[in-house]
């Protein structure tokens, strides 16, 4: 391990790395119990929310007004809430335990809402074609996932579709088309990892012989090439041969989280044993720096899709916002300044703050916090 | 007598020379009077009767005064004054008096149901208040404090989302719009001081976001608009001289609109002149020029004001800040128009929009906590203004009060705010580590007959006296 002290001298001042956020704007007060997950729409106007309240709430980014608030469930939390990429369609994607629920915001324009409707529809045609194909070769098991409507309470609400797997979904992760996305299950055995095909309704399982226990997984933000992470080890696969690329070790105890840079070439992995590990792809399997800033687990890291910038959370209450700038030159390494830490939410029951994300155009970031609240820091 | 000269010295040792000037012509010191040693630790107040004593000014009775030093408000000692800018205590110092300011104090607050997302008024004959809501609804308010005409919900005919501005075009005339993306155009009448009635007259589309605030020109029967898409819209109130509505931006264009927000449309609706697609980010005020209809400018989160062309629709010029803006407004200045712009970065710049300007950023207004969301210019003089933060207060700011920006400030000309106004639905109320928790102003106006209104996530409308405020 790395004393970040001991880096400080030889890079640039904070000061001069602005801009990076470092008060909070506004708070967004609501949920009840825990905000687990959280979410800026692409548009960067809206932010989703999701809590042990059961329910996933829209708000007004910029004035904290909620817009509105969906029960999924009276008696299971929202784990996760993703929206999905892209400004044809608005769509958000919530996870409550095995079911996966699609919303389109009631406040957008009838042509985008039309859109967006049209998207999470095209899938019931193609379901119903394969079934038959299948049923005709008679070798159908039990499909992985089943795609229905949510009934007419939740379509009401904009709730149109739903999809559900075998086992509780912890993460969900869009590819950057916005057709495919990734559940992990952690508990779900051998399928534990599903990658869904939004437009044909369509669940596989492609890693049924995953070493260890899923954690999280991403697709590369530019190859065809798809991360898993189990507790010690984050495996890349070539989703087109089918074959594993590498495994990277970043000496971890028990992965929490991990982001890969949007340039894809640099990857932050974040543990529950503190550990903040930074890997270039392009160099060893071993991490280039491992950084150790908090005092308690590792919930969050995520990099900004254009400004130099990434940030983890914690349980200890706190952001740590950090400068890091890759180059295209090979033999320049990663600069990684630490720049501010971030502190306002309060930790309830050892809980911190339980996830982050970037605005995609403005140095803003969101938090979720275990104390009910979430902040917009500028 | 050398006991008493040596007591002397000691005394005049902690003197100040200072020299007093003033531009008020009732309040013209008596020739040779204008000089004057007075004791170092005096401060505001104690030169304020200094000069209302009989010797000096000779008036009926007592003006409270300020003084200026340098350009700014002397709030210590000008012993402090001394120290804390280096100078000897030998310096001749010039104060300029001008008569005292009256604070903006409180009057009235009127309760609303939601938070309020903007106002408007109407003063000279009728007093009439405009509030605007996110529960989709604006109201009407005489001045005792009672709505007298509130919109129509979606289902008949009103909108269908969050309103964000309404303005008044005439005492009989209204135009609200708001996140359903419209602008509606209503009649107003009244049948008493109690009672009035609002009629749908027309509805116009064209924006593909939210619209975030707008401008009335009534004259001209324009409008300009700013919307979250990034898009400035150009709008006729007039049925006839407004173009035919984009189909696909209609009610039911989505075939699949669910039940509930099925609208009942009583009134025509009309497309846009133009919408200037041409910020990148969400624009967030659009405001015509104050002498000229045909020009207007726009503030967006994309960090720039645009100046816009509407005979033509298109950009004539482009200034880039550094920040994300979130409210516009234009101000008569000082020696020429200026236009001021609230930023997600807690500060107001003032630029010089006229391209012939030799640097843009005249300005800085520092003070606020949190981001600044609305500005109104002094109806008394052109030279303050009031703002409204998401910091839970208004600040009122005067531009001939100016000090050096620090390094910290990135230099420039910076001025501090005169007053603050609190919202007094938080007196007695913890504060939180946020600023404004709870008390996020949206809207501000400030009217000769009014005073300082404003609104927010409080859902109350607060009136502060807006009259005297200042020194002429
Ligand atoms: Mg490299």
């Amino acid at each position: 391990n790395i004393d970040p002290s001991s880096l400080l001298p030889k890079l640039p001042r904070p000061e001069e790395l602005k801009p990076f956020p470092t008060v909070t704007s506004i708070e967004f007060r609501g949920h009840e119990g825990r905000v687990r997950s959280l979410a800026i729409d692409p548009t960067g106007m809206f932010l989703a929310t999701g809590g042990d309240d059961g329910t996933v709430k829209l708000w007004e980014l910029k004035s904290g007004k909620q817009m509105d608030s969906i029960k999924l469930s009276s008696d299971e939390p929202v784990d996760a809430v993703r929206w999905r990429p892209g400004k044809d369609a608005s769509i958000l994607s919530a996870a409550v335990s095995e079911d996966i629920y699609f919303l389109v915001p009631s406040y957008i324009d009838p042509e985008l809402h039309q859109a967006s409707r049209d998207v999470l529809d095209a899938g019931f045609g193609y379901a119903t074609h394969s079934q038959q194909l299948m049923t005709a070769s008679g070798a159908r098991k039990d499909p992985p996932a089943k795609w229905t409507r949510p009934g007419t309470r939740l379509e009401d609400q904009g709730v149109l579709l739903k999809a559900t797997v075998r086992s509780p979904i912890k993460v969900i992760h869009w590819h950057r088309r916005g057709d495919f996305f990734c559940t992990v299950s952690p508990s779900g055995q051998k399928s534990s990892v599903a990658i869904h095909t939004l437009s044909k309704h369509l669940t596989q399982i492609p890693f049924r012989k995953l070493p260890g226990l899923a954690q999280t997984a991403q697709f590369h933000p530019s190859r065809p090439l798809f991360f898993v992470a189990t507790q010690r080890t984050i495996r890349c696969y070539d989703l087109q041969k089918q074959e594993l690329v590498k495994a990277l070790q970043p000496g971890a105890r028990w992965i929490s989280t991990f982001d890969i840079h949007p340039g894809g070439d640099n990857l932050v992995v974040g543990s529950y044993d503190r550990r903040l590990c930074w890997h270039d792809l392009e160099l060893s399997n071993r991490p280039y720096k491992t950084m150790r800033f908090h005092p308690e687990a590792i919930r969050a890291v995520k990099f900004h899709r254009s400004f130099p910038l990434f940030a983890d959370s914690s349980d200890d209450g706190s952001l740590q916002i950090f400068h890091g700038k890759v180059t295209n030159d090979l033999m320049a390494d990663p600069t990684i300044v630490p720049l501010k830490t971030l502190k306002g939410h309060k930790v309830v029951n050892k809980l911190g703050v339980m996830d982050i994300d970037w605005h995609p155009t403005s140095p803003w970031v969101v938090s979720a916090g275990a104390d009910g609240t979430c902040r917009l820091w500028t | 007598m050398a006991g008493m000269e040596s007591q002397n010295l000691a005394t005049e040792a902690q003197q100040v020379r200072v020299n007093f000037t003033s531009s008020e012509p009732d309040l013209q010191l008596p020739e040779g009077k204008s000089q004057l040693l007075v004791p170092g630790d005096i401060k505001r107040y104690g030169l304020s009767r200094v000069l209302n004593s009989g010797s000096m000014l000779n008036t009926s009775s007592p003006v409270p005064l300020d003084f200026l030093v340098n350009g700014t408000f002397l709030r210590g000692s000008l012993e402090d004054y001394l120290k804390e800018n280096g100078l000897s205590f030998e310096t001749t110092v010039t104060l300029q008096y001008v008569r005292s300011l009256i604070p903006p104090v409180y009057q009235g607050s009127f309760e609303h149901d939601d938070w309020i997302t903007g106002i408007d008024v109407l003063s000279g004959g009728k007093q009439r208040l405009l509030t605007s809501s996110y529960d989709g609804l604006f109201r009407v308010w005489n001045a005792s404090n009672q709505i007298i005409a509130t919109s129509p919900s979606s289902s008949n005919g009103g909108h269908s989302a969050p309103v964000k501005a309404a303005n008044f075009l005439s005492s009989s005339q209204i135009a609200s719009a708001g996140m359903d993306r419209t602008i509606r155009l209503w009649k107003y009448t009244e049948s008493d001081d109690f009672t009035g009635q609002l009629k749908p007259t027309l509805e116009l589309y064209g924006h593909k976001g939210s619209i975030e605030s707008m401008d009335i020109h009534t004259s001209s029967g324009r409008i300009v608009t700013a919307s979250s898409d990034g898009g400035i819209g150009l709008w006729s109130t007039s049925k006839s001289s407004a173009p035919e509505a984009p189909a696909s931006l209609l009610p039911g264009a989505g075939v699949n609109v669910s039940k509930k927000r099925k609208i009942a449309s009583s009134a025509p609706q009309r497309g846009p002149l133009s919408i200037m697609q041409i910020h990148s980010s969400p624009a967030s005020a659009a405001i015509f020029h104050p002498a000229d209809s045909t020009v207007a400018y726009s503030a967006s989160e994309d960090h720039t004001i645009r100046t816009m062309d509407l005979t033509t629709s298109l950009v004539v010029s482009t200034l880039t800040t550094a920040h994300p803006l979130m409210s516009l407004c234009s101000l008569p200045g000082i020696s020429s128009a200026l236009l001021a712009a609230g930023t997600t970065a807690r500060h107001i710049t003032l630029v010089d929009p006229r391209a012939s300007a030799t640097k843009t950023s005249v300005m800085t207004l520092r003070g606020h906590k949190n981001t600044v969301t609305s500005i109104s210019a002094s109806p008394e003089n052109n030279y303050s203004l009031v703002s409204g933060s998401y910091d839970g207060t208004c600040r009122i700011w005067d531009l001939r009060s100016v000090r050096a920006g620090s390094k910290a400030e990135g230099g420039g000309s910076v001025s501090d705010a005169v007053y603050v106004i609190e919202r007094e639905s938080q007196r007695g109320k913890k504060r939180g580590d946020v600023p404004g928790r709870g008390c996020k102003v949206f809207g501000v106006v400030w009217d000769k007959q009014w005073g300082i209104v404003s609104g927010g996530e409080d859902k109350q409308v607060q009136i502060n006296r807006g009259s005297g405020l200042l020194a002429n």
